[in-house]
């Protein structure tokens, strides 16, 4: 064979390339995450999880190593697991999902606990309860709050003065301050107006109602507490609703709720501040005579999502700088006016992105409703199997919604079916 | 076939085992891409769940061997009982339907003068849609007070009906919507069926005087039954594996009364939203069995009777 200068190179070429490759596995026998190549910082997020501007101004300030930034469309947390059991590509930051944050909690071990990068100095400046939601019980912290989503009260300012119940922000959360003044109103409203239920739908109610509480349905020391009066008490307020025959049985989202927030027969929702953008997108005629008010005895959470480090991070400090940096006041606020992202840093809500009235909402503040709510969410612990628990109780709700079962009965029947899967997920 | 014949014909000449099957290299060759795909993509994960379904898995932890826990506790889960009813009436609400409108379909398709070719591309189009942009245009079809099922019961002063609200009006639309994609798929079929019997038969039952409705049941349909058989085989295996539109019509929790419930949706729930991958593997099982049962329910009624004949 000639020897040739290409051939030359080429074999130069494999053998460095081998021991490359023997040298980085060699290296990592111990430990059991690979690292990922520090020439480049890959991020992941969902469509819509992050701020374009902000991503934008992310990926400009901070040049070495460049950001590669991917958008995972579909099933997340689902694409995020394979690529987890695959071993390779494994992003170096990575978006979680509030949903997902509980049963992503016993993984710890996969992602870095950001105390060890440096988070103790800035935790602070985030608000406590999401926090503690990507804390594990052992005080490991695997992800940084992107954004929370606190409840309101959405009415419809014009049906309620047409029946003479209080329309004014304040006056209505003055008198719609707990569940029973909510369903007085209701009864009082379809009185003058039979079309107009109060309640979208209240199974939906339901989970609002669980989601004021303290405690959900597996306590921190593992055990089954579904069955006792704070779920009861959620569960009795939902089916007030339906036997004061306020309830509207029309689930958030569907055709039907869509076009009934325009015709008026659905009054009032009560939903996370991202509800306004479904709400927004949902009307036609009615935009602006939408207002704000605080949830009726007190808010809820629902969604949020996080950023975390992955095991695999080529630079963990480096990649802890860059989501300090993203989801610092300033740039949560940003990503408010980007993508109605609402931060979750308290900070950021005394921000002008903020402060800006809204014209749908009949040129209401809607900060006025939703920090207050925010700073005013209990804190309370999700374990792992929560929402494999939950499901029997939703399930059997709609039983008590349609009248094929009593209250009673579908209670006892939520309560064992919760308890046979809180017993297999070795819940006590 | 005629491969094999091939092969068993040469080895009888040729020398040592190994030899021989290597001489065939380009054989094994050609052939190969069939089956490493289906070793990959087909064998490996189906001996992957009946292993999976014998351990505890949430996705990411260590795998741990549990016995037969996983199977003890579905017979015991009523929700798995519930689905497994809700996917047999599904089953027969939408295939008894389908086959029943496929075959006079096709019956007075083949007897259409004009346009055949317009008919059956007309027919054959919901095959060929999106079954999840369907179930999105279904689901609003039925709504409650906007959809045009109701619009239509008022015009006639029924009153409406909460469809998606109700157990039985939840199977109704699901399986409408079942009737409604696999008529035309079903109706081609039996059309291919049809051209194949022969005319004489026709010309002799004419000759003989039989009607059209005798001439269905005396000549058409015996003659079909092969084709039966393999629609209704068809059917039962996609039909008991009902899946996107009950998740996309009502959702990951089955609806009112969990009436939307199937066995797989029942599967993709244990699976992906509560990642017990263990327990969703037997669940799997559960499906393989259930076909393979109806499967040879068929079969059996099917061929009993073309022996009775």
């Amino acid at each position: 064979m000639e020897l040739s200068r290409r051939t030359l190179l080429g074999g130069f070429a494999a053998v460095a390339g081998g021991s490359l490759v023997g040298c980085s596995s060699g290296m990592n026998t111990g430990t059991t995450a690979k690292k990922n190549a520090a020439t480049e910082l890959t991020m992941w997020c969902w469509p819509g999880g992050l701020g374009k501007s902000v991503l934008d101004d992310t990926v400009a300030h901070f040049p070495d190593p460049k950001i590669k930034y991917s958008e995972i469309g579909g099933d997340f947390k689902q694409k995020l697991i394979t690529t987890f059991n695959g071993g390779t590509s494994i992003p170096d930051i990575t978006g979680l999902k509030g949903e997902d944050i509980a049963s992503l909690l016993p993984q710890a071990e996969r992602f870095v606990d950001l105390k060890t990068v440096g988070a103790d100095s800035i935790l602070g400046d985030y608000l406590d309860w999401k926090v503690k939601q990507a804390t594990t019980l052992d005080g490991k912290v695997i992800g940084l709050p992107i954004d929370v989503g606190p409840t309101a009260l959405f009415y419809r300012e014009d049906i309620f003065a047409a029946a003479g119940l209080p329309s004014d922000p304040a006056k209505v959360a003055d008198q719609l301050k707990t569940w029973d003044d909510y369903f007085a109103a209701g009864v009082q409203l379809k009185a003058k107006n039979p079309k107009a239920l109060l309640v979208w739908d209240a199974t939906d109610l339901y989970d609002m109602v669980v989601g004021q509480g303290t405690e959900r349905y597996i306590s921190k020391d593992n055990k089954f507490i579904g069955d006792q009066d704070h779920i009861r008490k959620a569960w009795d307020t939902s089916v007030k609703a339906m036997t004061l025959k306020i309830d509207g049985k029309t689930p958030s989202g569907g055709p039907d709720w869509n076009a009934g927030l325009d015709q008026g027969t659905i009054p009032t929702h009560i939903g996370a501040a991202w509800v306004a953008l479904d709400i927004k997108s949902a009307v036609k005629t009615s935009a602006g005579k939408w207002w704000l008010a605080p949830t009726p005895s007190g808010p809820a959470n629902f969604g949020g999502s996080f950023l975390a480090i992955t095991q695999n991070a080529a630079d963990p400090q480096k990649a802890f700088d860059v989501i300090k940096y993203m989801l610092s006041a300033d740039n949560e606020a940003k990503a408010f006016t980007d993508a109605q992202i609402f931060p979750s840093a308290p900070a950021a809500y005394d921000k002008p992105q903020l402060k800006a009235a809204d014209k749908f909402f009949g040129g209401q503040v809607p900060i006025d409703v939703f920090g207050p709510a925010a700073k005013a969410i209990p804190v309370a612990y999700q374990s792992p199997f929560d929402d494999a628990v939950a499901a029997p109780f939703h399930d059997e709700l709609k039983t008590v919604q349609t009248g094929a079962k009593t209250s009673d009965a579908a209670w006892s029947a939520a309560v064992s079916k919760a308890k046979a899967i809180a017993k297999r997920q070795g819940v006590q | 076939m005629t491969a094999t014949a091939t092969v068993s014909r040469v080895t009888v000449t040729a020398g040592p085992v190994r030899r021989r099957i290597w001489s065939y290299w380009r054989f094994y060759l050609a052939l190969s891409p069939f089956y490493v795909l289906f070793a990959v993509f087909g064998l490996y994960p189906m001996v992957s769940t009946i292993v999976l379904a014998f351990q505890r898995w949430d996705g990411l932890s260590a795998r741990k061997f549990t016995g037969l826990d996983n199977f003890a506790f579905l017979i015991q889960d009523p929700t798995f009982w519930t689905a497994l009813e809700n996917t047999v009436v599904l089953f027969l609400m939408s295939t008894v339907p389908t086959l029943v409108l496929a075959l006079v379909l096709a019956v007075m398709l083949q007897s259409a003068v004009r346009f055949t070719n317009v008919y059956r591309i007309a027919y054959f189009i919901p095959n060929v849609t999106s079954l999840v942009a369907m179930a999105i245009f279904f689901s609003s079809v039925f709504s409650t007070n906007f959809g045009l099922v109701n619009a239509a019961l008022r015009s006639l002063g029924i009153p409406q009906q909460d469809w998606l609200g109700q157990p039985w009006g939840i199977k109704i639309a699901i399986s409408t919507m079942i009737v409604w994609q696999w008529v035309g798929y079903n109706t081609l079929i039996y059309l291919a069926g049809l051209q194949a019997i022969p005319k004489e038969q026709y010309e002799a039952a004419k000759v003989d005087g039989a009607g059209a409705v005798r001439t269905f049941f005396s000549i058409t349909l015996p003659q079909l039954r092969p084709v039966v058989l393999f629609t209704v085989i068809m059917s039962t295996i996609g039909g008991l594996q009902t899946f996107t539109e009950p998740q996309v019509m009502v959702g990951n929790s089955g609806g009112t009364g969990q009436s939307g419930m199937t066995v797989v949706l029942f599967f993709y729930r244990a699976a992906f939203l509560d990642n017990d991958y263990g327990y969703a593997a037997a669940i799997a099982l559960s499906i393989f069995v259930l076909v393979l049962l109806f499967t040879a329910i068929n079969w059996r009624i099917f061929r009993e009777r073309s022996e009775d004949r």
